[in-house]
């Protein structure tokens, strides 16, 4: 791991009790680089992106972003300082527009939120904002529908663009194509292939097709630990690997 | 201050406590199963109490009397759970809080319809009014004893209850995860109309032992649902172990406030300050508790739920 | 972009669009400055004080609108805030103040800081947590409250000297009237103004989605202590302009009844709703009035009609009345 990885975390850890969810994992994401993180259900993906997110505390290990040390930061803060991430289960304003959804994710980017009197409606560069966003994940034409009856797939992108809004320089995409039929799967790894302009990003994904088809490097996670790390034609050789998905069951 | 009178009041709050579990006990259950916040739990405590004095004193009989409480106040919530509580499990808190003070609003006037708006006396048992000499120097009420015997033999029953029976298990298994409950075929539903009607029995019970203690009127359950309240949230909503630990240091720590803080504080404080500070601080005493409690467990002393 | 620029006038239109229903209560305003100058040639001087008394309990049910309604804090502890402006104000006239202005500014700022401190311990908890929480601070100021011999105690205090109003002492007798009708207008034109504002769509947003607005980058707790401390300071406000209406203040206007029934009073108007908490404070408010003067048990109406708003109207009554529209 080079000391100029964009996106460094050492030795975390996480314990639940007496389980040890998160066993002193090494990870680094490079710029411009999709880095795709599997394994079995249960290896502790999902506890990881929360680690590097913030939403659940750290038992050990350190996290770094572009220099900048995450550590100590509260979820908001490591946002501000360019991690943003999507959720598995999506996670939108189910009762809003698209429209206000996008709104909100601008917001927060743009301006103090502690602005009591004017109106929100009232600011020019918030709606263009909004607008870009969903010309982005090609939701333009969705603005004034409400979140909650979008089809599946696009509130997935929804999703994806509240991500986007905070312009991070890492991505954390938790599991982007779950629940997916096959249509809206290629339209996502379009999607995601479109960003990697835009941000570096760690896609965890159980579709095989996808991150082999996507990702510049592969890490692969068992019981909390990284098992596994190189590029895709590394990962689909190694003997370890293969047991590991083998030996459990095989997602799709 | 002498070690006599520091006996005295732990007794007292000894007493207090174990009518706050009695009340706790089926509040957490009901918290802990269905999740549903019972502001109206206190009405119980009101109607044991009412029904309790005017039948001891129109039947001569306290122990019929404190049956008679029991049984209609049980039947009187099992018709409120039928009609109103049971449809409020899959509601929010804040729907709870709305509908069971509605309940209370409406329980407070069918006392006042039916027994008028004063308070009412309710008689000390004859046989227990007078004082049984506990200590040489230690006169103690003999129905204050009473009260003691009949809260730890109710707390033991509910514990054997509990922790070594079926009806217990299922209770308990409902307790800490429902779904997984309902899953196993546990019929939380059926369990739940169980548990409120044992928790309206305790209820009643503790009013009805209350009652010639205390003040019988019209309030009196919206005076100790809040002590009930903090008892539950100090133990562990669900635990009824951690509502009895709760419950006791609740008891301990609001007695011992209001008999040794102001003097306490009258020995190092002004005191015109201490006679203000002395019943400020005994009354706060048992919210800084929970405050304190909630700090470093802030599920509760006893979490139900793993 | 032809397709964006299409859709963006569009866009900010709804919130400009001239509104009847936003008109509505502003005319219910206006007429009830008039209730002073009519009220007397028909005998009902009564009913002056009586509307200045719910215009009050309208601010502190506007109050705990923004936190509840906006914000999805469920707090039980609210007549605390509105306990401790009343004691404010009681303890600066004790001081030696006059001025009703001064004084009530300083039970605006006691609801702020009072507010400001138990909220920072609050709102580190979830759920029923924080509704005990905000439940004991509210009953530690009421057991304060209760041993404050200085200001009377279990018996209350009285104000017995009316407080100066500057200039307008003397303009009219009711002039304490419109004082209050002006203030609760400017704290609904506030709230209403709010809920459009930045900050009221990223409070909204914590309430429908706290572990999402964490994760686009807000500072959810920063922005949830802002809103309960505001709101602490119109419910403060509310306590003292309470104090000068009734010339007296206890306890009693802490007891944990009084914060539920802000709680119903809200939910029942319409938690979130615009007019929500005055219109509930109104229906509340009437009702009970109405129904003391027919009856010696006018309690159990009330609660029959909670249960009815839980199982019927959960959503409470300015929602019937709304209009539906895309925002939902």
């Amino acid at each position: 791991m080079s000391a100029a990885s964009l996106f460094q975390a050492r030795g975390l850890v996480k314990r639940f009790g007496g389980l040890l969810a998160t066993d002193h994992v090494d990870l680094a994401v490079e710029k411009g680089e999709i880095h795709a993180l599997i394994g079995p259900n249960g290896a502790g993906k999902s506890t990881l992106v929360n680690l590097i997110s913030g939403l659940l505390p750290l038992d050990g290990g350190s996290l770094s972003l572009d220099g900048v040390e995450l550590t100590g930061l509260a979820p908001h803060q490591r946002v501000r300082a360019g991690l943003s991430r999507c959720f598995q289960v999506t996670s939108v304003f189910g009762h809003d527009t698209v429209l206000d959804n996008l709104l909100l994710a601008a917001q927060a980017h743009a301006g103090s939120s502690f602005r009591f009197l004017s109106r929100r409606s009232a600011e020019k560069e918030l709606m263009d904002t909004a607008l870009a966003l969903a010309e982005t994940v090609d939701l333009a034409g969705a603005l004034h529908r409400i979140a909650g009856t979008l089809p599946h797939g696009a509130q997935r992108k929804l999703d994806v663009a509240l991500a986007l809004a905070a312009r991070p320089r890492l991505l954390l995409l938790d599991e982007p194509m779950a629940g997916m039929g096959p249509e809206d799967s290629l339209q996502m790894v379009a999607l995601i292939e479109k960003l990697r302009a835009q941000t570096a990003i760690l896609l965890i994904e159980h579709d095989m097709d996808a991150v082999f088809q996507l990702a510049d490097r592969v890490s692969v996670l068992d019981y909390g630990r990284v098992l596994a790390s190189g590029d895709v034609d590394y990962i689909k050789g190694h003997p370890e690997v293969q047991a590991v998905y083998l030996g459990t069951d095989t997602e799709t | 201050m002498d070690a006599i009178f520091i006996f005295e009041q732990l007794l007292n709050g000894l007493g207090y406590g174990l009518m706050l579990f009695l009340l706790a006990a089926g509040l957490t259950l009901v918290f802990g199963i269905m999740d549903t916040m019972n502001l109206a739990h206190g009405s119980l405590y009101m109607a044991g109490a009412y029904i309790a004095a005017k039948v001891h004193e129109a039947s001569g009989s306290f122990v019929g009397a404190v049956a008679v409480a029991i049984a209609l106040t049980v039947l009187v919530a099992a018709v409120v759970e039928v009609l109103v509580i049971r449809r409020l499990y899959a509601r929010d808190h804040l729907a709870q809080v709305l509908a069971t003070f509605g309940l209370i609003l409406i329980a407070d006037d069918a006392v006042r319809a039916i027994w008028g708006p004063s308070p009412i006396l309710a008689p000390t048992p004859a046989a227990l009014a007078g004082p049984v000499q506990l200590l040489p120097e230690l006169p103690y009420p003999a129905y204050r004893l009473v009260l003691l015997g009949a809260g730890l033999a109710v707390a033991v029953g509910l514990y054997v209850l509990v922790n070594h029976t079926r009806t217990g298990m299922l209770v308990r298994a409902g307790a800490s995860n429902r779904v997984m409950a309902e899953y196993m075929g546990v019929r939380v539903g059926r369990v739940f109309s169980f548990v409120f009607a044992l928790g309206a029995a305790l209820a009643a019970l503790a009013g009805a032992l209350m009652g010639p203690i205390g003040a019988v009127q019209i309030g009196m359950g919206e005076a100790i649902l809040i002590p009930a309240l903090v008892v539950i949230v100090i133990g562990g909503i669900g635990s009824v172990r951690g509502a009895f630990v709760a419950a006791l240091l609740v008891g301990l720590v609001d007695t011992a406030g209001r008999a040794f803080l102001p003097p306490a504080l009258r020995a190092v404080l002004p005191p015109s300050l201490a006679a203000d500070l002395g019943p400020a601080l005994a009354g706060i005493a048992m919210y800084v508790l929970m405050a304190a409690v909630l700090a470093f467990k802030p599920a509760g002393l006893f979490p139900a739920r793993a | 972009m032809t397709q964006s620029e299409r859709i963006a006038p569009s866009a900010t239109v709804p919130a400009r669009r001239f509104d009847a229903a936003g008109i509505l209560p502003w005319a219910v305003f206006a007429l009830l400055a008039a209730v002073p100058l009519i009220a007397p040639h028909f005998g009902l001087e009564y009913y002056v004080g009586f509307v200045r008394h719910m215009l009050i309990v309208a601010i502190a049910a506007t109050s705990l609108n923004v936190i509840l309604g906006y914000g999805g804090m469920v707090a039980l502890g609210h007549a605390g805030f509105v306990g401790v402006g009343a004691y404010a104000a009681v303890a600066l006239v004790e001081a030696g103040v006059g001025s009703a202005w001064l004084a009530w500014g300083g039970a605006l700022a006691a609801g702020a800081v009072f507010a400001a401190l138990t909220g920072a311990v609050s709102l580190r908890t979830r759920g029923v947590y924080f509704l005990m929480i905000t439940l004991a601070f509210a009953q530690m100021l009421y057991y304060l409250a209760v041993s404050l011999r200085t200001y009377g105690g279990d018996d209350g205090y009285g104000l017995y000297t009316p407080l100066s109003l500057g200039w307008l002492d003397g303009v009219h007798g009711d002039v304490f009237y419109w004082v209050v009708l002006a203030l609760a207008a400017l704290v609904f034109a506030l709230a209403s103004r709010l809920a459009v504002s930045r900050f009221g769509h990223a409070l909204m947003g914590i309430r429908d989605n706290e572990t999402r607005m964490a994760a686009l980058g807000y500072p959810v707790y920063r922005i949830k202590l802002a809103a309960f401390t505001g709101a602490g300071a119109l419910a403060g406000l509310a306590g003292g302009l309470l104090a000068s209406h009734n010339a007296f203040v206890s306890p009693s206007l802490m007891h944990w009844t009084e914060s539920a029934t802000l709680l119903v009073m809200v939910v029942l108007g319409g938690r979130g709703r615009r007019w929500g908490a005055p219109l509930g404070v109104a229906i509340w408010y009437t009702l009970a009035e109405v129904l003391k003067i027919n009856t010696e048990y006018w309690h159990w109406p009330l609660g029959l009609m909670l249960l009815l708003v839980v199982f019927l109207a959960p959503r409470g009554v300015a929602a019937l009345f709304e209009r539906r529209r895309g925002e939902g």
